[in-house]
């Protein structure tokens, strides 16, 4: 019986025929007509021509028209047959509900999670960087071996001397940013405001050269003082603060107290050096010596360079190299101070979240995978089911390539289906991932769901098609098909074997894939709880924060005191509020500043000589307001001010390094001619988060050294937001015009900086869950339908005699011996694919003997409960009924 | 002498093929000498013309064909009209009568 029907598509050589044929017999016809009428024989063809008209012409005429009409009509029969595929498909899922809601369901989060991930990385790590010419751009480090510093930042007069000492660079630029540190105070008709800004030193925009929104970048002779006040303002910042008035340009405006020109506005996407925000740039210069110290040991400046074509950066940083180290032997304050590191610019922004993100991506494509090997399985069982279905199409002349492309426009259907609602899916995630704000990523602002990320979902969603589609459509269409017909898919012991045995193949995938996916979450679950429980040495808990810089005008060492404890005093004397103090850099905010222990008089070692120490500025009751615990000694009073003996507070950390054993309280230092006096221990606050040990540290009372920066952090009896209010007014009350930058409560102020952990792990939990789901739905899907199928074996074995207990165990057998052929596979793909995570992990290693353990247990158990109720099935199988039923 | 042909106003030559069409299905040369006879002459369609508008007409769906043979028993290619062409006739007939009224309604007023 031939199998294959084709249509009578005509060539294009058949065509070309046929009207020569047509027209040669329309000429006979003519001139049998003209011999009929008394023309000659060769008078009466060339008679029957000349009458046509133009021949070759309407030969070539009506070969075009034909094979225009055939190719027509070739496309209206791929058209027709296509759109009764989708109709038949659309019929066929419509007729189980159960399979397609699941197909679809575990499809759209399949999908949505990669069209959610990959947006980030387009966003993160893919999209250009907003710098011309970004590849020859690089980020510059000193670094000092003795004293720990891979990546320092340089002081002002080395960076000069870089500028004036590179030849490889086209231009060398440098800047001082720090996130939620280095800000401006905005006065501009409206309440003040703070401003995150950036302060940029001469060559930043000429080596970074973005293209300005309106005006321009500051330009190279605007750093010198007197024509320094000119300022360049975000996107943002223009549109929020100055709605988007495009007049902007050359007006001005009030930062700390003084005029500034703007004179220029930068793109949106431009923010650099801040991850995701920014509102200013204004020359370093406005800053004097007094504000931010200048000497050759103040490193502050952050250096980018523009490197010369063709230079690579391992020749410049040989080149930068070679200078550092000349000036560490020229200068005693840069002693230690002899490398440098050079890194491209993309690597400095995004190179430390790049990791992570691939993870994410291995993450979602694995659970796509797993979602695909399910949709497989399922169709597998179906074709199976609808053996007869099909064997009757092909007997009714359906090909084998017809039945194949009937069932993948199936699998197509579903598949683009799916890929419609995850791309839904997705445009949601990321809309939420980017208004939670949570997302702490560098250029994080700059998600969203493009054109190319949704060509990406639909290719993502072909692919996923074929890949589930193929192998159950070709194996359903397989040579054997006609003998289906005359076989019983019931009676038949063994039928649909083989694609049973192939199922089970896909099964073990499925539970090797979800071992992978689960030890990844559990890792990183285990990771960030244990992230979670370190002590970090003070009570988060009821506690407001408020950041403000004490006004230039008042900063001085005569009204800085009085301000500061004014403020303190004003918020203190707020019911509910339970203490107040002060620091400079909150935990996890900053470092204070860093000192060299020896110069503090600290009794450091010979080998010791470059250890250096945190010094931060508090005020009386920080301690007893972050809730740190003192462990000897006294908390600072306001006697401690100007005039009287100077005295510290230092952490257990630094008493256990420099006098271990001994009784620290009561120490003197000596600097100089000055004596500082140590009159407590505090217990250790983990600075710099959680996941960094705590470094040696020195408390001195604001009064006595009086800093513009502070974090006022205040213990309330209820909710802290609740008197948040009552704090900016007390503010205010000292001075209407100060500006607030933050007011938050003090565990979302550390939120942030847990916040890549916290999503990891949530992300990679999600995935683990699905992929255990996924696993567990599989060995179900698989062993109720053999229950099924071997209804008749079992009513026969029952009915032998054969106990309760083997026919289940036969069944749970079957599942436990699937599931732990997947476990041993997975565990060990596990093991290779989670050394991924090796630097996102805190305090466990990726290849943690007891997560493993709990990852197979967990599967294992998964797998017997997935088992179960088949099994539960087959011993319900009434023989009688059973057998009856052929 | 006899008078010459009339030439054909354009698309005049699909309207006479789907009208010989309607009668009963024919082959080109089959088509011309009907046209030819029942207008005794006065109306000759070019070969080339018809040959062209039948190969048109069919890509258009109006008429199609399939090899057959002759009344002579010589293998030709025989065209019938589609349900298509049918309606194609009626309302190009229509057209056709409200040109000519509309034409002889100037040139010889009533």
């Amino acid at each position: 019986m031939p199998r294959t029907f084709r249509f009578p598509f005509r060539s294009r050589s058949r065509i070309a025929s046929e009207v020569d044929e047509e027209l040669a017999s329309h000429l006979t016809m003519v001139a049998t007509r003209l011999k009929e009428e008394g023309w000659a024989a060769p008078d009466a063809e060339a008679e029957a021509r000349r009458r046509f008209g133009d021949l070759e012409y309407t030969r070539q005429y009506c070969r075009a028209e034909d094979f225009q009409r055939e190719q027509e009509k070739s496309r209206m029969i791929v058209f027709e047959e296509l759109r009764h595929d989708v109709s038949y498909a659309l019929r066929g899922l419509r007729s189980s509900p159960g399979f397609t809601l699941i197909a679809l369901a575990t499809l759209a989060f399949g999908i949505g999670a990669n069209t959610a991930i990959f947006s980030v990385v387009r966003g993160v790590l893919l999209e250009p960087l907003p710098f011309s010419a970004p590849d020859r751009i690089v980020r510059v480090w000193e670094s000092s071996k003795s004293l720990g510093i891979p990546r320092g930042t340089f002081s002002e007069p080395d960076f000069l001397d870089l500028r004036t000492g590179s030849r490889l660079a086209e231009s060398i630029g440098g800047y001082f940013f720090a996130d939620g540190l280095t800000g401006v105070d905005l006065t501009h008709g409206g309440p003040p405001e703070r401003l995150s800004a950036a302060l940029v030193a001469p060559g930043f925009f000429e080596t970074l050269r973005p293209r300005p929104l309106l005006g321009r970048a500051i330009a190279a002779d605007e750093h010198t003082p007197g024509r320094n006040h000119v300022a360049v303002i975000s996107s943002g910042l223009w549109k929020s603060r100055f709605a988007g008035d495009s007049k902007i340009v050359g007006q001005s405006i009030t930062l700390n107290g003084d005029p500034f020109t703007v004179v220029g506005v930068m793109p949106q996407e431009f923010v650099y050096p801040a991850p995701q925000s920014l509102d200013v740039w204004i020359p370093l210069s406005n800053f004097g010596p007094d504000a931010i110290g200048r000497g050759r040991d103040a490193h502050f400046l952050s250096v980018i360079a523009r490197l010369e074509a063709g230079v690579t950066p391992t020749r410049f940083q040989t080149e930068i190299s070679g200078i550092v180290n000349r000036l560490s032997g020229t200068y005693a304050e840069n002693s230690g101070w002899d490398n440098a590191s050079v890194t491209s610019i993309r690597d400095s922004i995004v190179g430390e979240v790049r990791r992570p993100l691939l993870v994410l991506v291995a993450a979602v494509a694995l659970v796509l995978l797993i979602t695909c090997v399910n949709i497989a399985s399922l169709l597998l069982a179906r074709a199976t089911a609808r053996q007869r279905e099909l064997a009757v199409r092909a007997a009714l002349g359906a090909g084998r390539g017809r039945i194949i492309r009937q069932l993948l426009t199936e699998s197509m259907t579903v598949a683009l289906f799916g890929g419609v609602l995850g791309a839904l899916l997705g445009y949601a995630a990321v809309r939420a991932l980017v208004a939670s704000g949570g997302v702490q990523l560098p250029r994080g602002s700059n998600l969203h769901v493009d054109g190319f990320v949704l060509v990406c979902t639909f290719l993502v969603s072909l692919v996923a098609g074929l890949l589930f589609g193929a192998m159950p459509a070709i194996r359903a269409a397989g040579p054997a098909l006609e003998h289906k017909l005359r076989t019983s898919t019931r009676g038949s012991v063994g039928a649909g074997a083989p694609a049973q045995r192939l199922r089970g193949a896909l099964v073990i995938c499925q539970v090797a894939l979800a071992v992978v996916l689960v030890a990844g979450a559990g890792l990183a679950t285990k990771s960030f709880a244990r992230l979670l429980s370190v002590d970090p040495g003070f009570r988060p808990e009821h506690v407001l924060v408020a950041r403000i810089s004490i006004p230039d005008a008042s900063a001085d060492t005569l009204r800085g005191p009085v301000y500061y404890e004014a403020v303190l005093d004003a918020i203190r004397s707020i019911p509910g509020v339970e203490a107040a103090g002060s620091i400079r850099d909150l935990p996890t905010r900053g470092v204070g500043e860093m000192r060299r222990a020896a110069q503090l008089g600290l009794p450091v070692g010979a080998g010791d000589a470059d250890a250096s120490v945190q010094l931060h500025h508090v005020s009386t009751d920080f301690f007893k307001a972050i809730g740190a615990r003192f462990v000897s000694g006294r908390d600072f009073q306001l006697s401690d001010r100007a005039g009287a003996p100077i005295v510290l507070i230092v952490n257990e950390a630094l008493a256990k390094r420099y006098w271990p054993g001994e009784n620290v309280a009561g120490k003197v230092l000596h600097v100089g001619n000055t004596d500082l006096q140590i009159i407590g221990v505090v217990g250790d606050i983990h600075q710099r988060g959680p996941s960094e040990p705590v470094e040696p540290t020195l408390y001195i009372h604001a009064l006595q050294n009086i800093r513009a920066g502070m974090s006022i952090v205040i213990r309330t009896k209820g909710d802290p937001m609740g008197l948040a209010g009552a704090v900016r007014n007390a503010i205010w009350s000292v001075n209407r015009d100060q500006p607030i930058a933050e007011l938050t409560t003090m565990e979302d102020a550390l939120g942030t900086s847990i916040a890549r952990q916290k999503l990891l792990a949530w992300l990679l939990g999600i995935f683990g869950v699905l992929g255990l789901l996924l696993g567990a739905l599989g060995i179900y899907g698989l062993l109720s339908f053999a229950v099924t199928q071997r209804r008749q074996e079992i009513g026969v074995r029952s009915a032998l005699g054969a106990p309760a207990s083997s026919v289940m165990r036969m069944i749970l057998g079957h599942g436990m011996a699937l599931a732990t052929g997947g476990v041993i596979i997975g565990t060990i793909a596990a093991a290779l694919l989670t050394q991924q995570l090796q630097a996102q992990l805190f305090g466990i290693t990726p290849g943690d003997p007891g997560t493993y353990a709990e990852v197979i247990v967990v599967l294992l158990a998964a797998a017997l409960l997935a088992s179960w109720s088949p099994a539960r099935r087959a011993l319900a199988i009434d023989p009688v009924t059973a057998m009856r039923q052929e | 002498m006899p008078l010459q042909p009339l030439g054909l106003l354009q698309g005049t030559v699909d309207v006479l093929i789907l009208k010989t069409l309607s009668r009963n299905p024919l082959h080109g040369y089959g088509i011309s000498e009907f046209i030819r006879r029942q207008t005794s002459g006065d109306l000759a369609v070019e070969d080339a013309a018809l040959y062209q508008a039948l190969h048109r007409l069919e890509r258009k769906g109006l008429v199609e064909s399939e090899w057959g043979l002759s009344e002579s028993n010589r293998r030709a290619r025989i065209y019938s009209i589609t349900p298509g062409g049918r309606k194609q006739l009626r309302s190009e007939v229509v057209e056709l009568r409200r040109y000519v009224a509309a034409l002889f309604r100037v040139l010889e007023p009533a």
